[in-house]
C-alpha cells in the first residue's frame, strides 16, 4: 500500500494513542496487517480497524479524516513522509518528531511538537499548553525543525526550547520560552506575562514589548543585519520581519546568567 | 590563425588543480563591500609567495545577496584543502571582520567545508550568538560598530589554477591597453578570477632559476630587453608583453574566460599595436589542464586558418 487513509467509524469513546502510527511505519503494511495493528484505546488495546475505516491514499501520505480531540500522539516519532489530519487532534501531536511533515487542519492539545528535533508541523488552529516544550521531567524542548501555529499557543510554549523555530501567528500564553536554551520563537500577537524567565540563550521575536521578568536588560535599539538575513533566508519569518532593519534588544535572563534576547521593532 | 591582424600562436596554457571557495561579502554600501573585497583579496596573487590566489569575481546587486545589501563575491584558491582551510579564516578575520558594516556568507553549497565563523566566532569572547534554522547555521558577533554576521562555513570546489595567455604588442602602451580590454571583458565570466594586480601580470615566470631555492624566475624568452641575449620567443617588432592569469572553478570557466579575453585583445587588433597572442606552458609537465589557444578561438568570428 502506498498511502493510508483513516476515517473514524464513530466518535471516539476513549482516548486513542496513535504514537508510532507514522507514514513510514504503516504505509508499507498490507491492508490486512493494518486492520490488525493494535492501538491503545482507553484502558485496552484494540485493532486499528475497530476504530477506523482504512483506505488508500497518495504515496507516502497518512491521512486522518475527521480529527478528534481524543486522538493523542498523532505523528509522534515521525521521521519521514506526510501526515495530514483533516480536523483537530489531542495531546502530544508530533512529539519527538525527527522529520517529515505533519499538517493539522484544526486545533491541537497540549505538548504539540514537544521535544521534536526535525521536520515540520503546520497547525492551522490553536495549540494547547507547552507547544514545542520539553515533556514532563525532560530537560530539552524542541531542538530542531519548524513548528508553525496558525492560531494562539497556550501557556509555556517553547519551554526549554534548545533549537529550531517556533512561529506563533496569534497570541502566546504565560511563561513563553521559560528556561529557553537556544532557538527562535516568533509571536505575531500578544505575549503573556513572565516570558523568557530563566532564558539562557535563544531569541524571542515580538511585535511589542512583553511583560518580562526582572532579569531582563534593555540594550537599546540597534540596526541588526541578522534581521535582514532571517527575513530572506527563513520563509516562515518573512512576514514577521519584512521591513525590520532596527530592533530593540532586551537581554536576559541575566539573573540566571542568561544571554537570551527579546527582539521587537525599534 | 589570425584574428583582426593578431596572430594566435599554436600554443597552449598549462594549468594545474587548485582547491577554491567563494565568499559573499556584503556591506551597507557597494564602496565598503568593494573595500572589504579588495582588502581580503590583497596580497593573494600567486600561491608561490602568498599561500593563496584570490580575487573579486564580481559585484553583487542587493537582490542577489543573502541580506539584501550590496556585495561582492570573492574566490580564493589554494594548492590543497589544508591550505585553504588555513588561509580563508585568516583573511576573513583580518579583512572582513574588521571592515565597517560587512557581513560574510557562504558562496558555495557543496564540497568539503571551509570554516568561516566556526573559528572567528571566538573573537566575540563568549558573546557570540548562534542561529541555526534548517541546515544552515550563522553567527552574530557583537563588534563596536554593531554586529558582524557570518555563516558558519562555506563549501569548496576542485578548481583550476594558472590558466593564462600572453599579449605580445608593439609598445608598452599597446600591451596595456589590450590587457585592460581583456580584463574588462573577462570580468563578466562567472566562476573565474584574475588574481594579479588589476588582473594583469608583467612578470610572467618560467619554472626554476639559476639561483638555488627559487621556484620561479623571469620568463626570459618573453623579455623584450633580452632578445638576442637568450633564446627568445618574440618577433622583432614586439616591445612589450603582458600576461593574464586565470583561476577558475572549472576547466570550462577558465576556457570561456580565455576565449573572451583573447577575443577582446583581438578586437584591439593589429591597428591597436597587438602583434600576437601566446600562452605560457612548461612542456606539459606542470599540470594536467591544457588550454589550446587555437582550439579555443576556432569558433570566434574573424578567425582565419
Amino acid at each position: 500500500m502506498s498511502g493510508v487513509s483513516l476515517k473514524p467509524r464513530a466518535p471516539l469513546e476513549a482516548r486513542v494513542d496513535l504514537s508510532g502510527i507514522t507514514p513510514a511505519v504503516i504505509c508499507p503494511l498490507t491492508l490486512r496487517e493494518l486492520e490488525h495493528l493494535p492501538v491503545p484505546h482507553g484502558g485496552r488495546s484494540v485493532p486499528l480497524a475497530e476504530l477506523f475505516f482504512i483506505e488508500g491514499a497518495p504515496e507516502g501520505v497518512l491521512l486522518i479524516e475527521i480529527g478528534d480531540a481524543r486522538l493523542d500522539g498523532v505523528g509522534a516519532g515521525m521521521s519521514e513522509g506526510e501526515l495530514i489530519v483533516d480536523g483537530r487532534v489531542g495531546a502530544w501531536a508530533g512529539r519527538g518528531m525527527a522529520g517529515g511533515v505533519l499538517r493539522i487542519a484544526g486545533d491541537a492539545g497540549d505538548f504539540l511538537g514537544a521535544e521534536m528535533s526535525g521536520g515540520r508541523i503546520e497547525l492551522a488552529g490553536h495549540a494547547g499548553a507547552r507547544a514545542g516544550a520539553a515533556g514532563s521531567g525532560s530537560r530539552r524542548g524542541l531542538s530542531g525543525g519548524v513548528l508553525k501555529i496558525g492560531g494562539t499557543a497556550g501557556p509555556r510554549a517553547a519551554e526549554r526550547q534548545r533549537g529550531g523555530l517556533i512561529v506563533i501567528a496569534g497570541d502566546a500564553g504565560d511563561g513563553l520560552a521559560t528556561d529557553m536554551i537556544a532557538g527562535t520563537v516568533s509571536v505575531g500577537g500578544a505575549i503573556g506575562p513572565l516570558a523568557g524567565r530563566g532564558m539562557k540563550r535563544g531569541t524571542i521575536l515580538a511585535q511589542a514589548r512583553p511583560e518580562l521578568p526582572a532579569g531582563f536588560v534593555d540594550t537599546g535599539v540597534h540596526e541588526l543585519v541578522a534581521l535582514r538575513l532571517l527575513a530572506r533566508r527563513v520563509p516562515e519569518l518573512k512576514d514577521m520581519l519584512g521591513g525590520w532593519t532596527h530592533a530593540r534588544r532586551i537581554v536576559g535572563d541575566t539573573l540566571m546568567g542568561g544571554q537570551g534576547e527579546v527582539l521587537m521593532p525599534g | 590563425m589570425i584574428i583582426n591582424g593578431v596572430e594566435i600562436r599554436d600554443n597552449f596554457a598549462e594549468a594545474f588543480p587548485m582547491v577554491g571557495t567563494r565568499l559573499i561579502v556584503t556591506a551597507d554600501t557597494p564602496e565598503w563591500a568593494l573595500t572589504a573585497g579588495r582588502t581580503t583579496t590583497g596580497f593573494a596573487t600567486s600561491v608561490i609567495g602568498c599561500g593563496c590566489e584570490a580575487g573579486i569575481e564580481r559585484m553583487l546587486a542587493p537582490e542577489e545577496t543573502p541580506d539584501g545589501r550590496p556585495g561582492v563575491s570573492l574566490l580564493i584558491f589554494a594548492m590543497d584543502f589544508g591550505s585553504l582551510k588555513k588561509v580563508v579564516p585568516l583573511r576573513l578575520g583580518q579583512c572582513v571582520l574588521t571592515c565597517p558594516t560587512t557581513a560574510c556568507y557562504a558562496g558555495v553549497e557543496g564540497g568539503k567545508r571551509v570554516p568561516l565563523a566556526k573559528t572567528i566566532r571566538y573573537f566575540a569572547d563568549g558573546h557570540q550568538i548562534s542561529k541555526k534554522i534548517g541546515d544552515k547555521r550563522f553567527w552574530r558577533l557583537p563588534v563596536m560598530e554593531g554586529e558582524f554576521v557570518c555563516d558558519e562555513d562555506t563549501g569548496s570546489v576542485e578548481g583550476v589554477g594558472g590558466g593564462n595567455f600572453l599579449i605580445l604588442a608593439r609598445s608598452r602602451a599597446a600591451a596595456l591597453h589590450a590587457a585592460e580590454a581583456a580584463v574588462a571583458a573577462m570580468g563578466k565570466v562567472e566562476g573565474v578570477i584574475l588574481p594579479f594586480p588589476g588582473g594583469v601580470v608583467r612578470s610572467g615566470s618560467k619554472v626554476g632559476s639559476k639561483y638555488k631555492g627559487l621556484f620561479a624566475s623571469t620568463n626570459d624568452a618573453y623579455c623584450p630587453t633580452l632578445r638576442g641575449a637568450v633564446p627568445s620567443a618574440l618577433p622583432p617588432e614586439v616591445a612589450s608583453v603582458l600576461e593574464i592569469v586565470i583561476d577558475g572553478f572549472s576547466f570550462e570557466a577558465v576556457s570561456e574566460a580565455t576565449k573572451v579575453g583573447v577575443a577582446a585583445v583581438c578586437a584591439v587588433g593589429a591597428e591597436g599595436g597587438v602583434v600576437a597572442v601566446d600562452a605560457g606552458n612548461y612542456g606539459g609537465n606542470l599540470g594536467p589542464f591544457h588550454f589550446k589557444l587555437r582550439e579555443i578561438m576556432k569558433d570566434s568570428t574573424g578567425g582565419e586558418p
